[in-house]
């Protein structure tokens, strides 16, 4: 899967799930900030990435993230550690 | 000459009441609490027993700001707060709300400030009872949700902090979260303080114009099935659209500042 691609699969979760209108959802956008998820939302956000990565989630792996970049560049890595 | 006087003891009074608080906080936890550890064993009686003693003295502690002049209340409907298991949401206008809330619900749980679990005179107590501590991190609403079904009344102010006197009323989605995924029914009561004082960032000392007076509504239950089914049974956007509705809903609650 593409970075690309796990973007696009974060922006739809994003909308279903936190009903956050598309325009707001850019990789720049900070998940605190600008999209209003709390430390509720980040545990509801991880299981759900989950299918994505195709393996269990540690939230550990997350602490450092701020915007969607940061979680689609901690997922990339973390696939790629898993097929590595 | 004599609003003058009236005012100057409520000052006095005031201190004595609050004075009253700490004592009886550091009382609780050297005598007291160790007394009870010591007779009764079993841990959950212990909590039980804690709770309970918290409830009289704050019973009896409204009654001394009473009789002492510093306020007057009206409470209705407060025989509906003693149904078990109950997810309890007010607005929080005053530093005292909670004494009030206490001083109503005999098994009340609550989630306290890590801070208050180090202070010397708030520590015995919120040990001995058990009170959640909000320093738990992501699993603050599992806790909570646990403390409703074992048949606690939980009471949680959703503003997080007292609401700002100046500027519009803002609320964590944690008590929502609470709600969506237990799920658990609100009983919500509304708070009314005036003239309105022990506000957040105003000194006990600056007492109001006149003696503080209460309004305490214990209102209908809020069921939250409808949110849960309205977002497809997703709890993090139910507590979204929950949020947004306890808001307008305290909101009409907010009275313009009196102006002491």
């Amino acid at each position: 899967m593409t970075k690309q691609e796990m973007f696009d699969r974060l922006s739809a979760i994003l909308q279903e799930t936190f009903d956050i209108a598309p325009e707001r959802i850019k990789p720049e956008s900070r998940l605190y900030d600008d999209l209003d998820i709390d430390s509720i939302d980040a545990v509801d956000l991880i299981v759900k990435l989950k299918p994505i990565a195709g393996r269990r989630l540690q939230p550990d792996a997350f602490k450092s993230v701020r915007t969607l970049q940061d979680v689609v560049d901690a997922l990339y890595g973390l696939m790629h550690d898993a097929t590595a | 000459m004599l609003e003058l006087l009236d005012r100057g003891w409520r000052v006095i009074a005031t201190a004595i009441a609050f004075s009253s608080f700490g004592l009886g906080g550091l009382l609780l936890r050297l005598v007291y609490f160790p007394l009870l550890q010591l007779i009764v064993r079993e841990r959950a009686r212990q909590t039980r027993l804690a709770r309970l003693s918290i409830h009289h003295t704050f019973r009896l502690f409204i009654e001394l700001m009473r009789v002492l002049g510093i306020l007057r209340y009206d409470i209705v409907g407060a025989e509906r707060l003693r149904r078990p298991g109950l997810l309890i949401l007010a607005n929080h206008p005053t530093l005292i709300d909670v004494v009030f809330l206490i001083s109503l619900v005999p098994n009340a749980d609550c989630v306290v400030k890590a801070a208050l679990a180090r202070n010397p005179f708030t520590r015995g107590p919120v040990r001995a009872t058990g009170y959640i501590c909000n320093d738990s991190g992501a699993g603050l609403v599992e806790d909570c949700v646990t403390s409703v079904h074992a048949g606690n009344n939980l009471i949680i102010f959703p503003e997080g902090t007292r609401t700002p006197v100046d500027g519009p009323m803002k609320l964590q989605r944690g008590a929502a979260n609470i709600a969506t995924r237990g799920p658990c029914t609100i009983t919500p009561v509304t708070i009314r303080c005036e003239p309105l004082s022990l506000t957040k960032g105003l000194p006990w000392w600056k007492v109001p114009v006149r003696r503080m007076h209460f309004t305490i509504v214990v209102r209908d239950d809020i069921e939250v099935a409808p949110f849960l089914a309205g977002a497809g049974n997703e709890p993090a956007l139910a507590a979204r659209h929950l949020t947004d509705y306890l808001h307008d809903y305290f909101s009409t609650e907010k009275p313009a500042h009196a102006g002491a």
